[in-house]
């Protein structure tokens, strides 16, 4: 299976941020116009995540969305602030493919991934993880790697699996907006322990990390942000020095 | 001659905000149906498709839509898109075991292959058998995004290959097509296929 190569923008409306370790948002663009730029340098996917709305406790800011979906004829994923049936259904409408949840399942009703997957198949519903490690194992955080939950992320990636998510996007906070590599044992201990595509972010900072990642963890996709900001790369090169290193990517 | 595309609208689960896009940008016009006058009044059908097997057929009943739109598929160029594709066949095994619309004497199954599921990301179609949808789509890469696959062994047009198992990735029975695939997800090569569709 070709790798998927996802740009992801963590969006404080109306701008694309970019933090480091979750936090000190760093301001780089329009949501839309990067989308558009990165659909043109040949992304699988875009995924948008509102990564203060949860924090903020307030409800989900469509208008952004819809303008950055109308620019993309690829999947396009959108979570933050998603706590119910109709906030999956609206997002659809706005033109979401496919939803990510994580704060409100996590902290209150993880029933929710179980009528979303029911209602809009469970290729449409992603459950977003956010991991944070400690000395012997990884921890589910949410409200934009705030808040701590007690939960397993490897437990809780198997619940979700068998609650109906179509996938995982696990990203890691030790690692978020470093650059400096991924949690390579972290990717691989999820990927192994579910039957549903892993997306994994956080750390790419050089096409080796990339590599290095989808060698060691076989992940389905991988979610690149700051290097695209910053301009360090393109999806283009990115897909380039794979294929060159034998890993199958799409055109 | 008039060309007008309805877009079966059905239930909170239709994305058809994407699949519309997708065809007006391949320069076709669109008409989303919401009901039987609706969908006597357009020149071509698409069936989208986002949910379970289950919850399309019970919506499309709740619409009022089922028996019209079996009538309407036998004469109008039909495009069905993912679920909208699997719903043409007679059975679907998605919650339970439903009928479908029955055009494709087909069965929806759960992938059945030794690698994750759903199968979702570009995949390469290996066209079997020509038709004037897949017209210059020969081995192009599309969006795949799906756990059931459509079973049939006498309608298939192309085959896709997913971890060695291969899969019936677009079928055609005279006037209706199906994809497994999301065109309005998979790049230029999905607007070629949309301009096929409009000049059917």
């Amino acid at each position: 299976m070709k790798i998927r190569i996802i740009a992801k923008l963590d969006v404080k409306p109306p701008y694309v941020v970019k933090p480091v370790h979750f936090e000190g948002l760093r301001k780089i663009g329009i949501p839309q116009e990067l989308a558009k730029k990165y659909y043109e340098q040949g992304a699988d996917e875009v995924m948008y995540i509102d990564i203060v709305s949860s924090l903020y406790q307030r409800g989900i800011i469509f208008e952004e969305i819809e303008k950055t979906a109308n620019e993309l004829f690829i999947p396009f994923g959108v979570g933050g602030a998603v706590r119910s049936i109709e906030d999956f259904s609206k997002l659809f409408h706005k033109g979401a493919d496919k939803v990510l949840i994580n704060t409100y399942a996590v902290q209150e009703n993880p029933n929710i991934i179980n009528q979303a997957a029911e209602i809009f198949g469970n290729q449409a519903v992603v459950v977003n993880i956010e991991a944070k490690k400690w000395d012997k194992y990884y921890e589910c955080y949410t409200d934009c790697g705030r808040i701590q939950s007690d939960k397993n992320v490897i437990e809780w990636a198997k619940e979700v699996e068998q609650r109906g998510a179509g996938e995982i996007f696990l990203q890691c906070i030790d690692t978020d907006g470093r650059q400096r590599g991924f949690d390579l044992e972290l990717a691989k201990q999820v990927v192994d322990s579910v039957n549903i595509p892993v997306i994994i972010g956080s750390g790419a900072g050089k096409l080796e990390d990339i590599k290095e990642l989808i060698e060691y963890a076989k992940p389905s996709g991988v979610a690149i942000a700051s290097m695209l900001h910053y301009d360090l790369t393109n999806i283009k090169e990115i897909k380039k020095y794979l294929s060159d290193n034998g890993i199958e990517v799409s055109k | 001659m008039s060309n007008i595309i309805g877009l079966i609208n059905y239930g909170i689960a239709g994305n058809i905000h994407s699949i519309k896009k997708a065809i007006e940008k391949a320069g076709g016009t669109i008409k989303i149906v919401n009901n039987e006058s609706e969908l006597n009044s357009v020149d071509k059908i698409v069936i989208p498709g986002v949910g379970s097997f289950k919850d399309a057929i019970s919506e499309l009943e709740k619409d009022k839509l089922l028996e019209p739109l079996k009538k309407a598929i036998q004469t109008k160029p039909t495009l069905g898109i993912c679920l909208g594709m699997q719903i043409l066949s007679t059975l679907g095994f998605e919650y339970g075991k439903t009928k479908g619309l029955d055009a494709i004497k087909a069965e929806v199954k759960p992938i059945l292959v030794d690698a994750k599921v759903p199968h979702m990301g570009f995949n390469t179609i290996d066209v079997v058998k020509t038709n004037p949808l897949l017209n210059e789509l020969e081995n192009e890469e599309f969006y795949f995004m799906h756990s059931y696959e459509v079973v049939n062994y006498t309608e298939i047009s192309s085959l896709t290959d997913y971890a060695g198992h291969k899969f019936v990735s677009s079928v055609q029975k005279d006037n209706i097509y199906g994809v497994q695939f999301h065109p309005e997800k998979s790049r230029e090569a999905g607007i070629k296929l949309f301009k096929n569709f409009i000049e059917l």
